[in-house]
Formats: structure tokens, sequence, C-alpha cells
């Protein structure tokens, strides 16, 4: 693959496509094939660069090492883009991805011209929170802590299907196509990372200070926080804009690649 | 991406892992992406190298030339394998692009170590089936009518014409969001299809293959592309047969931990 040196790592990306450069970061699990039902139509349009984080496929992770860090992820985003030329560039994330991306926008707007968060994760602090809990069910860091230990203990299959029904719902994981499986099953090692990864959650002032134009996006069937999240920061990110893709869920773009790039495109286009 | 310039074309791949080279050729309306199933356990030994065939996404063909066929596709892979760092290669192809793995085995068995045919696309001709009549295949004519309407601007319509003619009505309808995208990407393939001009196979080519040689296919699969799998099977020397269990057609897809340890076999075994 093609790679770029980034704070003394490889990163590897893949770039279809000829425009205005778009980087996109996968979420958790993810790699750079996370955006493959969207390449085509994004890549009318753009050069597409969808990067694998560190120790995300194409390399084979053993879960040992400290730098599996939310901040260091945003550091390599960051070095990553400052090699891109022309900048600055549009920035799209999705899940864990959009958390990335918006830590990027804080951090650098210099380097974005426009912003694309779909469904980011993280909490929302007492600033942004609301006044009651969502709801009864356990958070999702809960579930990934969950699934950590059935990767330690070997049943790797266990610890998928907890993770994927945990965010689309029950049955999710035994709905998915065998092929996007086993895409997360590559990844599987980096769960072991995730627990240590010291992800802050958002915070209004933060959500407030963003002034790179932004697009946040979800499934409109989407349930529990990641839903919510979005929505919250919308309200407080100045000019957001926000779309919501039918029938999707939290891999919308897997969903609805074609109403999903309709959206990103249009708003890219803006 | 990556390409590398043949024949007059930059031919784009993808290439994950290090190790020996495996290289990978997709089938009709397909790209480099329909490996991503496999990429992962396949390039923890191998050096793996997706190509996408001209005319394939990430090219946007509009369907005008007369570059498309199967003569074509063969020279193309034959030059990319002759441009690479290191041959002799492992070769592997599916449907379509299994028919352009054998007749590269054919025609240049000194590029070739081992030759992996997942359900190789196309006729047999009088030697190997009695039952076989020159003339244009039975789906001949319904290609012929899908191909005009995405020529036409009717991508929908091609392509759902096509795939029920093929797999029955409501085909097209019931694919998942992200493989109809990947073959919307590359549905003006379909117009050069009608002029592939793909040769059948003879009893004299299957025994003239004297690259090793793993059939793999769906145990599912019917019709002419299981009898062209056992057929060539038992005529191409000390081929080795294997058969997965509850899958068809995309088997790779269907079956991915399955059909790698059977391929990555069959590779540590020469």
């Amino acid at each position: 693959m093609q790679t770029l040196r980034v704070n003394g790592y490889d990163m590897a990306y893949l770039e279809v496509g000829k425009g205005p450069p778009l980087v996109c970061v996968h979420g958790t699990l993810g790699d750079f094939r996370t955006w493959y039902a969207v390449l085509g139509p994004l890549s009318r349009q753009h050069r597409v660069i969808s990067v694998s984080l560190r120790h995300f496929f194409p390399e084979h992770w053993d879960g040992a090492g400290s730098d599996y860090l939310m901040s260091q992820h945003v550091a390599d985003v960051i070095a990553f883009i400052e090699q891109i030329a022309p900048r600055p560039v549009d920035l799209i994330g999705h899940s864990r991805g959009g958390h990335i991306a918006f830590r990027v926008a804080q951090a650098r707007p210099d380097l974005l011209r426009r912003v694309v968060l779909a469904e980011p994760g993280g909490d929302l602090d007492a600033s942004l929170a609301p006044a009651a809990p969502a709801s009864g069910t356990p958070s999702l860091a809960v579930r990934v802590a969950a699934s950590v230990k059935k990767v330690a203990s070997g049943d790797i299959e266990g610890a998928l299907m907890n993770f994927v029904d945990a965010i689309d719902g029950d049955g999710a994981w035994a709905r998915l196509p065998t092929a996007a499986k086993q895409q997360l099953r590559d990844n599987i090692f980096t769960l072991l990372g995730q627990v240590g990864e010291k992800r802050r959650p958002f915070a209004r002032s933060e959500a407030e200070s963003i002034t790179t134009p932004t697009l946040l996006i979800g499934g409109a069937d989407t349930e529990g926080t990641l839903s919510l999240i979005w929505r919250v920061l919308a309200e407080h990110i100045p000019g957001a804009k926000t779309a919501v893709i039918p029938g999707a869920r939290h891999w919308m773009f897997e969903q609805a690649p074609q109403e999903f790039s309709k959206a990103v495109l249009a708003f890219l286009a803006g | 991406m990556q390409t590398l310039h043949v024949n007059g074309y930059d031919m784009a791949y993808l290439e994950v892992g290090e190790g020996p080279p495996l290289v990978c050729v997709h089938g009709s309306l397909c790209d480099f992406r329909i490996w991503s199933a496999v990429l992962g356990p396949l390039s923890k030994h191998h050096r793996v190298i997706a190509v996408s065939l001209r005319h394939f996404f990430p090219d946007r063909w509009d369907g005008l030339s007369d570059t498309y066929s199967i003569a074509q596709h063969v020279d193309d892979v034959i030059a990319f394998i002759a441009k690479l760092d290191t041959r002799p290669v492992d070769l592997m192809g599916h449907s379509r692009g299994g028919h352009i793995a054998f007749r590269v085995a054919q025609r240049r068995p000194d590029l070739l170590r081992e030759l992996i045919l997942a359900e190789p696309g196309g006729e047999l001709d009088a030697t190997l089936d009695p039952a076989f009549r020159p003339g244009p295949s039975p789906l001949a004519e319904r290609i012929a009518a899908a191909a005009g309407k995405i020529a036409a601007g009717d991508v929908e319509g091609g392509l759902t014409l096509f795939f029920d003619a093929i797999e029955g009505a409501g085909a097209w309808g019931r694919l998942p969001a992200t493989p109809k995208q990947q073959l919307r990407d590359n549905a003006t393939t379909l117009i050069g299809q009608t002029w592939d001009k793909r040769p059948p196979f003879s009893k004299a080519d299957a025994e003239a293959i004297a690259t090793p040689t793993l059939f793999i296919g769906g145990a599912n699969t019917k019709g002419a592309l299981a009898q062209v799998l056992h057929t060539l099977a038992a005529h191409v020397k000390g081929a080795r047969t294997e058969m997965i269990p509850g899958t068809t057609h995309p088997m790779f897809e269907q079956a991915p931990e399955k059909y790698c340890e059977i391929v990555l076999d069959f590779l540590a075994g020469a």
C-alpha cells in the first residue's frame, strides 16, 4: 500500500480519484476499507484519501504497546494532512474517526476546508449532557470493555457480536454479510488498545470553538448515545449543517451509499 | 492508487502484505475491492496484489472504445506480472478473472508458480462437452439488452435486467447496498462484455496447463460454473479441487476464513 511516515509510523492509505482532497478516517474496528461502498461516488469529484490509523489493518497488531491513544491518532492525522497538497483539505470521520476529526478541527483549523462528522463517538460532559441519562442501557465504553475481556480469553466471535450488537441492536452481528464481519475481525486486536485510549468527553466550549464549516450526519434508525451525540454537537458548533439518512443505522454509508454520498457531496460543493 | 503502465494503460492495483507475491484478478462487474474479505488472512503470508483490469473502477469508462476483451485483459495481466520486481508469482482469478488466469497459465507458465481458479467462467467446447453447440451463449441476448440500457444511462435498469437473468427474478433487489454500489461503479464494463470474445475451453487447453493448479468453488454452485470447474479439473494435470460447503459463486465473500485456509494450504504445500 501507499504510506506516509507520520510520527515514526508508516501510515497506510488508499488514494482514488482526482479533485480536492478528501481525507477519510474510519472508526473502531475499521480500516481504509470502511469507505469502499462510497469510494465510487465520492471519487467522482474528489481525490479520496482513505487512511488506516496506527495499528489497524494492513498492520497485523498484537495489541502490545502503549501508543493506541486518542491523542496519538489525532496527532497522526494532523501529521498526515500536513503532508497532503493542496491544503486545506476536507476531512470526514465516522464514529471514533468522527471524534478524531472533531479534535483535528479543534487543534488545527488551518488544515481544514470542511469537516464531516458521521455519528462521531464519545461522551458528552456535564456542559452538554441532557439532565437525565438517555436510558438504562450500558454505555458503549462498558460494552467495549466486555468485548475486550472476550478477546483476551480468545472468544473473538463473542467479542465482535457484543460490540456490533451494542451499536446496531441485538442481532446486528448475525445479519452482517460475512465479508463485513471479516474486516472487523481483521482489526479485533485494536480493541485491546481502545480500553486505555484516554478519550475525553466533548465539552460545550469545544463545540462552540469549531470554526471549520461542519456537516453532522447520522442514520435515521440509529439508537442510543450515537444518535444523540451528533445532534447535541450540531446545536453548539457554529453554523453546523445536519443530514439524516433514512433507513440507515450507524454504518449508514454501507447501508445507503448513494444517499450518503449525495449528502456529503452537496455539503462539500456548497 | 498505485499503478503499473501496461500496454499503454495505467493499471491500478492494491498491494498489501509481505511475502511471495499473489496476484488476484476479479471477475465481471467487479474490481480490486472484491478481494476485501480475504485481504486480511491472505496478507499475513503473502504480498497480495489485487488488480483492477482495464476499464474497471477506479477507471470511469464510457464504454465507447473497443479495448475491452478477454484477449486484451490476458495481455494486460501478462504485461503486469512481467513488470513486477519478483517472478514467478502465484495467480488467483475468480469467475471471468479465473478465465483470464487460465489463459495466462496457458501462454506464460514461466511467469507463474501456482494457479488458483475460483469458479472460472466460460464455456466448454465439443472436446470437453458433447452437448456444446457453437454460437452465442444463451445469456448473450440478455447481456446485450442490459448493456443497451446502461449505454442509454439507465444503470439501475441494466443491472436489474442482468442480475435477474442470471440469479432469478428479484435478485438485484435482494443484494445488500455495498455490493450493489461496487457493481454500479463498474456498470459500463457490461457494454464491453457484449464483445468480450471469450473462446471456449478445450480439452487440449486444459491438458496444456503445466502450473500446479487449485480449483476452488462453492459446493452449492449450480449450472455451467460448476460443470466448467469439474470438467477442467479432470483434465488439468495434478489439479486439486476443493468445494466449500454452504457457499455459491462468491464463495470467498461467503466463507472468507475457510477459503483462505484452503488457498494458503495449497500455496504453502507446493
